[in-house]
């Protein structure tokens, strides 16, 4: 479904990103760890054409994205979370909900369902439906962005480090709802730091370090791996 | 943007407080300040939409205002359009210019900062005087209307009636724009992009076709608001000038990007020039009220975040 | 030692310009220098981070408190510059405190209300300031002797410039440098930013006090409309940007460029040649925001270091 061959980027010549390639099948979800500065959300940044000087190829179904505008490409069925939130802070939480499908034609019929199925996995917002996004506390304007996210009805749905900024307790409740929200057969590409969540809910991920791709594994198999034990889960 | 207020409720009060004052000492002192308010807050009202939404304090705007009111002329001196008609045309040809205007300067230092923004905008402003002083030099001219200098007398005072279009105007304009901004998808796309450029794109908004919208429409209605203007002023190069400064000092007075409160600032500045203007021997310092407002409210600033 | 000499060169062209320049040269040169002064004052408010567009309305300001101390309080005309700078830096310090600590666009437009509100209050000060018509002296400094304005002038220019280069080397540079980069990280290493904003904001408009009151007595006469005029707002600015902002160079050599540009065009165009200006900028900020000198600097040192890789790489193989 995403594919991306041979990526490199650059901020101002210099190189953050190497030669990269990677996939998202379809109905798959796909970790991206990596320490903080490893190129995570570069990585997100590039796909999403959210960076200028990307060389190489970004295919989402067949289409080459490096070409389009940000606006463009969520409009093909790419969501975004992104990781500082970038809710607006004074519209209601309905309004930043609805916002999430205004403009894209597919999902714009069907808004009200979604909006349904967004606040039965996410009660709290429901009940803060009519406040104002600015004045939610941390974890709901999270949970917030993640159902505005979903609004889109996206086939892909791009998480940039989800947990940041989140208490453990939050984090183990959001990751709970990312998983039942992969059993509607979206496909997920997740980075994030925190690998022992992550692994929970990912069927396959890379490892990526100073810009470069240096381990891709299943689920299991990254579990297992000596480095990412060491490095990552502190085992 | 915010169109939820919150801290226009001191303006009202001290709205509240002048009315009542200046309604006992001088009643046509606040019809007049009304109808001179209103004009104001038509007029500032374009520049806080570019100011709240695009980032972009426009030095020109005054200028646009100036192009509106020579078009307007010039439709009614070569085809006799009465300028209540050419409104229309006018419109139209101010959301042309602004568009052009977007393209070829203002998308270029979007997100550039303010120094380049404020040199840009001022750069056009001089362009624009002076193309209009090398076709129509600095004499200034009038469009004579019948229907403009009728006048209602209440009690001892005579009061101009055509200025209650700018009422009536402003309030139209105000609530349409209200509606327009809750109630529209693009309304609400604009609203986006005025709190969070960002997450407006990450939603599918195109904000570089918001952005020249709202430069469009704000210009637009400087052009309806100059043929409404057209036949109570005399019109030169600098007509429009001020009206930088005077828009720029209600939207501070309002609060950066609100919209309820420039109407109110609008009427509270129009009600306080009156005053001063009512004032015998003292009448040409109303020119400063502006700024002695907009001085008291950088003021008020400082206090509240020192 | 080599950099001396060629200013020093550059000195005594200037300072002997009037034994081998004729009149008009000599004019011209004079115009030049005091717009070179402006430009460089507004250069370096702006070497802080601040746009101010306060140079015409501190200017007029000079001007008319030049000539009033002239002729009201019989002082002479040499020492009314300074009755003018002081008069603008005290104004400049009202206003800089009331408006510094918001900055950016705030501070932007209260300069540029600035000249209309001093030209309403000339207006209406009619006794003091002679209202719209204006007040005249009944006679130039230095009995109109044109080379001695042009050396007095020149004086100043001369001090300006070296204000300039001072604020440029010395300490300050840092301070003024850090504020106008990171504002927040020049205040954690304990620059007082505020301080130091009034204190360029109130020598910078003393400086275009000062122009202002040597203008008014070159030309023995004050009047709302051509001592607030456009021009002294808007030369200074086009000279800066063209040749080059956050530079002493910068001004001076845009000031010669525009000066002798500007000469032409009144001839030329009498009506609406500021139309240029206002291109000028609006090119400037779109294409060439650097200005022309540190372009060309640049080229220069781009060359130098492209020899250097050559020889680098050559050396490599």
């Amino acid at each position: 479904m995403l594919e991306v061959n041979n990526l490199n980027v650059f901020y101002d010549k210099i190189q953050v990103i190497w030669e990269l390639a990677m996939q998202v099948n379809k109905k798959e979800a796909v970790g991206i760890f990596g320490p903080n500065g490893s190129g995570k959300s570069t990585l997100i940044k590039a796909i999403l054409g959210l960076v200028d000087s990307v060389e190489g190829e970004v295919l989402f179904r067949g289409q080459d994205l490096t070409k389009k505008k940000t606006y463009n490409i969520m409009r093909q069925g790419i969501s975004l979370v992104p990781q500082n939130r970038e809710l607006f802070p004074d519209m209601t939480v309905k309004e930043n909900l609805k916002l999430g499908s205004a403009f894209i034609s597919e999902a714009r019929q069907s808004t009200d369902e979604t909006l349904d199925f967004i606040y039965h996995i996410f009660p709290v917002l429901k009940k803060r439906e009519e406040q104002l996004a600015g004045t939610l506390s941390g974890g709901q304007q999270r949970m917030l962005t993640v159902g505005r996210g979903l609004m889109a009805k996206p086939q892909l749905l791009i998480l940039d480090e989800p947990s940041v900024g989140l208490q453990p307790s939050l984090v183990i409740e959001l990751f709970q709802k990312l998983k039942e929200i992969k059993e509607k057969d979206v496909s997920i590409l997740l980075a994030e730091q925190n690998v022992r969540q992550g692994l929970k809910i990912i069927d396959r991920g890379y490892v990526l370090e100073n810009g470069r791709i240096v381990l891709e594994e299943s689920a299991e198999d990254l579990l297992e791996n000596e480095h990412i034990q060491k490095s990552y889960l502190g085992i | 943007m915010k169109i939820n207020q919150k801290k226009t409720s001191w303006l009202f009060a001290i709205l509240f407080f002048i009315v009542i004052i200046v309604g006992i000492w001088d009643a046509s002192a606040l019809i007049y300040g009304l109808q001179r308010g209103s004009l104001y807050a038509l007029i500032a009202l374009p520049l806080a939409m570019v100011l709240g939404i695009m980032d972009i304090l426009n030095l020109a705007h005054g200028e646009l205002l100036t192009v509106g009111l020579y078009a307007s002329y010039v439709l009614f001196i070569n085809f006799s359009i009465d300028p209540l008609i050419s409104t229309l045309p006018v419109f139209i040809f101010l959301v042309i210019l602004g568009g052009i205007i977007y393209f070829l300067t203002i998308k270029k230092v979007l997100g550039e900062g303010h120094l380049p923004q404020l040199l840009l905008t001022f750069g056009i402003s001089i362009m624009l005087i002076e193309l209009i002083k090398i076709y129509w030099t600095t004499r200034p001219r009038n469009v004579y209307r019948a229907y403009a200098s009728s006048s209602i007398t209440i009690g001892n005072f005579r009061i101009g009636s055509y200025e209650f279009l700018y009422v009536f105007l402003a309030f139209a304009v105000f609530l349409l724009l209200k509606l327009f901004l809750k109630k529209t998808r693009l309304g609400q796309a604009v609203y986006a992009v005025g709190q969070n450029p960002r997450g407006a794109e990450i939603v599918g908004i195109n904000v570089d076709l918001v952005y020249l919208f709202i430069f469009c429409l704000s210009s637009g209605i400087l052009g309806l608001t100059a043929g409404v203007m057209l036949p109570r002023v005399s019109i030169f190069p600098l007509t429009g000038n001020p009206f930088s400064l005077i828009s720029f000092a209600l939207v501070a007075m309002a609060g950066m990007g609100s919209i309820n409160g420039i109407l109110l600032a609008g009427i509270t500045l129009g009600i306080a020039e009156a005053v001063i203007q009512a004032i015998p021997g003292y009448g040409g310092w109303s020119d400063l009220v502006f700024f002695g407002v907009l001085i008291a409210v950088i003021m008020a600033k400082n206090i509240q975040e020192a | 030692m080599k950099k001396i000499i060629f200013y020093l060169f550059f000195v005594i062209m200037a300072a002997t310009l009037p034994y081998y320049a004729g009149g008009y040269l000599l004019h011209v040169s004079t115009t030049i220098l005091i717009f070179m002064s402006l430009s460089l004052s507004w250069d370096m408010m702006l070497r802080t981070g601040q746009l101010s567009f306060g140079n015409a309305g501190f200017f007029g300001l000079g001007a008319y408190a030049s000539l009033i101390s002239v002729s009201n309080l019989d002082i002479h005309p040499v020492l009314s510059l300074f009755f003018a700078a002081v008069f603008a830096a005290g104004v400049a310090l009202v206003v800089g405190f009331a408006v510094l600590r918001l900055r950016k666009i705030y501070f932007a437009i209260t300069t540029l209300a600035l000249a209309l509100v001093f030209e309403v209050i000339v207006m209406n000060l009619s006794d003091l300031t002679g209202g719209s018509s204006g007040r005249v002296l009944p006679q130039a400094i230095f009995g109109g002797n044109s080379v001695l304005i042009y050396w007095l002038i020149l004086f100043i220019t001369i001090i300006v410039i070296l204000i300039s280069e001072l604020l440029n080397k010395s300490k300050t540079h840092y301070a003024i440098n850090s504020i106008r980069n990171d504002e927040i990280t020049a205040r954690s290493s304990g620059i007082n930013v505020f301080k130091y904003l009034v204190f360029v904001f109130v020598f910078t408009s003393a400086i275009q006090g000062i122009i202002g009151g040597v203008y008014t007595q070159q030309y023995a006469f004050v009047m709302p409309e051509s001592t607030f005029s456009l021009d002294f707002l808007l030369l200074p600015i086009a000279m800066a940007l063209v040749g080059g902002i956050y530079t002493t160079m910068g001004p001076i050599l845009g000031a010669i460029f525009l000066g002798l540009i500007s000469e032409y065009l009144k001839l030329i165009m009498p009506y609406g040649h500021l139309f240029i200006y206002g291109l000028i900028i609006v090119i400037v900020i779109l294409f060439l925001p650097e200005g022309i000198y540190k372009v060309a600097r640049k080229k220069y040192r781009n060359r130098k270091s492209q020899e250097v890789k050559l020889d680098a790489s050559s050396e490599g193989k």
